[in-house]
């Protein structure tokens, strides 16, 4: 989930609450806050949330469940002078643009405005494929035309944070935001650019804004650009932004498009979902009156139109994570506060049941520990260095100790046995696990594969050591129990059986293999006993 | 108790009353140490008086061996002699060896007189009887032939110290001491002849190695019970799995930062999508929900499932008839550093109930039994987001000495994923992390712990009786 950063004294004092106050009313919001240091905390936002992460929108929010303000905010909207044609650009089609003004940024304001953009690049954006945002100082543009087109990678310009022209090509390829987003959007050696109707650069998407329209404490106009893959995903990216900015006190400027979508933006769209009372006390179980439905919506900054049997509920431009009406429902819950719906009485109304893999494990396990093993659990995950026949190798794993999964459970207890050896003997162990094995009846082409594994190492041990236990352990089940020689990697040839019932293979037992003892650092010797218990079920 | 050299000894000693420990042991066969140490034992029983004494003893030197072989040089003399005179000359030089010694012998035993230059017998014969029988016993020798012998260094004397070992309780039963009784003992009744020997019972055992279920897996399987005795029914699925139900059917947008492959364990290959009608439905739910078009190629990549509610996706895909109670309890795989709160592989509790008229409150209430059942009496909701549930709930549960912990992520399923499976009531779904709420309850500093490679760990660890709860 992301975080956020906030100076917490704007917060409170805008919201005139004290610091137990805004947790409690975070809580309710789906968020966490923790203290960084005196002036400043951290609060968790769910990624259904992006409205909120900024100051302005958990401000907007709380004052509804404070009721100092309820229903929609609305901002009104002016129009501007400013132009934004989109052109084609094929890697990034989508494009829109606002105006912000009157706004005024201090050192924290600021940091935090930047972070807004960062947090929306990585939910909403998708870490900048599917959105990208550029905010500019409007009065550092010098032209009313701005344009969203593509440019060739000698084009030159001068990125932020830097004092020199450099072409796209060095930008992509020397700064930090160009080698990571460089290769989002670069299509036909072409990156998208938004540029000035004289070609200036303002800023190449996704990449990194020019120096030129730099922000700074003395900002006090806004050109915000939102450029992406997904016309959806813009429209309300740049509806998040500038509704945010108008509640921290800007006034929004509306820029006329010249695009196949639009004419004009920002779009502040508003959509209609509508939710009826019974609908509601339904999913909750509750008893709640529409007057109190209606005032919980409004609380919830939604404007709220009674129908009789229905709710309209206008869903604003900031809320595009409201789908339908459950989504309301939930938003009903949540300005009650959960703490305020009482759970029920649970009542037991099914008969509980186990799976028959449980079962098996559990009679394996007590027969084991009546046969005086110890348990032990190891991982599924192991090094492949050990396994054998076919095993599933992980594509992307994070460290070669766990680069594979196991198909049987002889390696990963030889490997606890080989951890071992400074203890008191005889060590006498066993696991009831799973391993993963290649099947042609499963829609993966993968089944689990549930086994027991004893071991018994010592100073000195015979095959029979193990052999009389696993035997009883296998008679107590029922199963007529033979043995045949048997060839395994793991163990010493003539040293090896095949534990047979009704001429199915069932297990294997014998001693391990001096050379696998030697490769693994095991100055004892084991004797060790695979059961395959899918297979002994299917005879039980 | 007595035992078997113990008794040899009372029964040789009842016969002859007192003896040395020398003697003893050439009797009775019995090295003289172990005489010695059973002495010791039979005197602090009490049957026994050992008293130390010196006895002097002679041995025959080289000389005194050779004497008593060839003769005493007196009597080579007298017999060389045979009764007449002779001229000391032509003697000297007929017995050369020890003349001068024989000579002054005979002169003091009177065996001889020197008269100038010739030699007169006074016997005609010489035996030196005592001092030949004092060779052979010096023991019973008189003194002054000892002390003619130990002067002619024929003998040497040497002290020695000896045992004597005294019967002094005579009244005694005496049998035998065995370790173990036998079945032929038993059977025979011969056991009666035996005595039981004493054990150190006071000392510490040698090591056993003690069959032990594993606490962590013992802690899943009451989970398992508890969610049994709540009317559950247990499923479970594979570990390897499709990503359609892992995420498509949950609602989880293809390209949601969740779905990268940074957060999951990916294997290569590819799965079979169910049946097709399944397929379409899901397909339409992420298109119409998400706005952007489902790739059914990457519903199909396989993955090691991240969640349990993969396993939930399942029962869902097989469209349950209501009312339904289902858990699974499960390992999930997730890339991690591994340290001592996070795993890479670890468990999870997912829940289902698809009931007619199933409601939010209801599923905090049934919440609110699970954890009560784990053992966690105080917890608290709070709201959450989960592509697949609406309204999202978070359990918190209260740990001493920790505070709120967050435990659970849980919700009434979306009506869109219903609608893709064709379930007609709501329902509501949850998952719990294990592991970490094991941790917590054992009390464990590292979350490593529970999977330890430590036997003695194992061995070692304290049995809860209130695990068993």
């Amino acid at each position: 989930m992301p975080t956020i950063n906030v100076y917490k004294w704007r917060l409170l004092n805008e919201l005139k609450i004290n610091e137990s106050k805004l947790e409690d009313l975070l809580f309710n919001l789906k968020s966490e806050m923790k203290p960084i240091d005196q002036d400043h905390i951290e609060i968790e936002i769910n990624n259904d949330r992006p409205d909120l992460l900024f100051i302005y929108g958990i401000i907007r929010s709380i004052k509804g469940l404070l009721k100092k303000e309820l229903g929609e905010a609305k901002y009104p909207v002016k129009n501007s002078e400013y132009l934004f044609e989109v052109k084609e650009v094929k890697s990034r089609p989508y494009a829109l643009a606002a105006i912000i003004e009157g706004i005024k940024l201090d050192e924290e304001l600021l940091k935090e405005l930047i972070q807004f953009q960062e947090k929306l690049h990585i939910t909403i954006g998708r870490k900048r494929k599917k959105v990208a945002i550029g905010i500019h100082d409007l009065r550092k543009i010098d032209s009313k035309k701005i344009l969203y087109t593509t440019v060739n990678l000698d084009y030159k310009f001068v990125p932020l944070n830097s004092s020199k022209e450099m072409t796209v090509k060095e930008v992509l390829e020397s700064t930090d935001q160009g080698k990571e987003y460089g290769s989002i959007s670069l299509f036909d050696s072409k990156m998208p650019a938004i540029m000035q109707d004289d070609g200036q650069i303002l800023s190449l998407p996704p990449v990194i804004n020019s120096e030129k329209t730099r922000l700074g404490t003395s900002t006090t106009d806004l050109f915000i650009d939102v450029t992406g893959t997904s016309l959806d995903a813009v429209i309300s990216t740049l509806d998040i932004l500038v509704t945010n900015l108008a509640e921290m006190g800007g006034k929004i400027g509306e820029v006329r498009i010249i695009s196949p979508y639009t004419d004009k933006s920002p779009i502040l769209r508003h959509s209609k979902v509508n939710i009826s009372i019974e609908y509601v006390n339904k999913v909750l179980g509750t008893q709640i009156q529409k007057q109190d439905v209606i005032e919980y919506l409004k609380m919830a900054r939604f404007d709220v139109n009674d129908l009789g049997n229905e709710l309209e509920v206008i869903i604003p431009p900031y809320r595009s994570d409201i789908l339908a009406q459950i989504d309301l429902t939930e938003e009903v819950a949540m300005t009650i506060g959960y703490s305020y719906l009482s759970p029920s009485a649970y009542k037991i109304e099914t008969i509980g049941s186990l799976s028959d893999k449980t079962k098996i494990t559990r009679v394996i396990r007590d027969l084991s520990i009546g046969a005086s093993f110890t348990e032990i659990f190891t991982f599924v995950l192991t090094n492949d260095s050990l396994l054998n026949d076919e095993y599933v190798k992980i594509v992307n794993p994070i460290t070669v100790d766990y680069d594979a999964i196991r198909n049987s459970l002889i390696p990963t207890m030889l490997l606890f046995l080989s951890k071992n050896q400074h203890s008191r003997m005889p060590i006498r162990v066993f696991e009831v696990g799973e391993g993963i094995v290649k099947s042609k009846d499963s829609e993966t082409g993968y089944k689990n594969k549930l086994n027991v594994v004893y071991a018994i190492m010592d100073s000195k041990v015979s095959f029979e050591n193990l052999q009389s236990p696993v035997h009883y352990i296998l008679t107590s089940l029922g199963l007529n129990v033979e043995y045949k020689k048997e060839k395994n990697n793991y163990l010493i040839e003539g040293r090896t059986a095949g534990i047979y019932s009704q001429d199915k293979m069932i297990g294997v037992i014998g001693e391990i293999k001096p050379e696998i003892l030697e490769k693994l650092k095991i100055e004892y010797p084991i004797v060790i006993s695979e059961i395959y218990l899918d297979e002994i079920k299917k005879l039980m | 108790m007595l035992s078997e050299n113990e008794v040899k000894i009372l029964e040789y000693l009842k016969k002859v009353k007192e003896d040395t420990a020398e003697n003893i042991s050439k009797q009775l066969n019995i090295s003289i140490d172990t005489v010695f140490s059973v002495s010791q034992l039979l005197k602090e029983k009490g049957y026994i008086s050992v008293e130390e004494k010196k006895i002097t003893k002679y041995e025959l030197t080289e000389e005194g061996k050779e004497r008593l072989k060839n003769g005493l040089p007196e009597e080579i003399l007298v017999n060389t002699l045979g009764g007449k005179e002779a001229k000391i000359q032509d003697i000297r030089n007929k017995i050369e060896k020890d003349f001068e010694i024989a000579l002054g012998w005979a002169k003091r035993k009177g065996l001889i007189k020197i008269e100038k230059d010739t030699l007169i017998p006074l016997v005609e014969h010489y035996e030196a009887k005592d001092e030949r029988e004092a060779l052979l016993k010096p023991e019973y020798a008189r003194k002054e032939i000892l002390q003619e012998l130990l002067s002619r260094k024929f003998i040497i004397k040497r002290e020695e110290k000896t045992s004597y070992l005294k019967l002094i309780k005579e009244e005694i039963e005496i049998k035998p001491g065995i370790t173990f009784l036998t079945p032929q003992l038993l059977a025979s009744g011969e056991w009666k002849k035996y005595s039981l020997r004493e054990y150190n019972v006071e000392a510490y055992p040698p090591f056993y190695p003690l069959g032990r279920k594993h606490f962590f897996k013992e802690f899943l399987e009451r989970l398992k019970n508890v969610m049994k005795e709540l009317g559950f029914k247990e499923f479970y699925s594979d570990y390897i799995e499709m990503e359609f139900y892992n995420f498509d059917l949950l609602f989880q947008a293809q390209d949601h930062p969740a779905r990268e492959i940074h957060d999951s364990f990916s294997i290569s290959g590819e799965g079979k999508l169910p049946d097709e009608k399944l397929v379409e439905k899901v397909k339409e739910m992420h298109e119409n929900g998400w706005k952007y078009k489902w790739d059914r190629k990457i519903a199909t990549r396989l993955m090691l499932r991240s969640q349990t509610t993969a396993t939930t996706a399942r029962i869902l895909a097989s469209r349950p008839t209501p009312p339904l109670r289902a858990f699974t309890i499960g390992k999930v795989f997730r890339p991690d550093s591994i340290d001592a709160t996070h795993l890479i592989e670890f468990h999870q509790l997912d829940g289902l109930v698809v009931e007619d008229n199933f409601t939010f409150r209801d599923l905090l209430g049934t919440l609110k039994e699970i954890f009560n059942g784990i053992g966690i009496k105080e917890i608290k909701f709070k709201p959450a987001y989960f592509p697949f549930t609406e309204p999202s709930v978070e359990v918190y549960g209260k740990i001493e000495g920790l505070g709120w912990v967050e435990m659970s992520g849980a919700g009434l399923l979306r009506p869109e994923i219903l609608k893709a499976v064709e379930v007609n009531s709501s329902a509501g779904a949850w998952g719990i992390g294990i592991d970490r709420l094991a941790m917590l309850l054992f009390g464990l500093k590292d979350i490593r712990l529970l999977y330890a490679n430590d036997i003695e760990y194992l061995r070692n660890r304290k049995v809860d009786i209130n695990a068993y709860d």
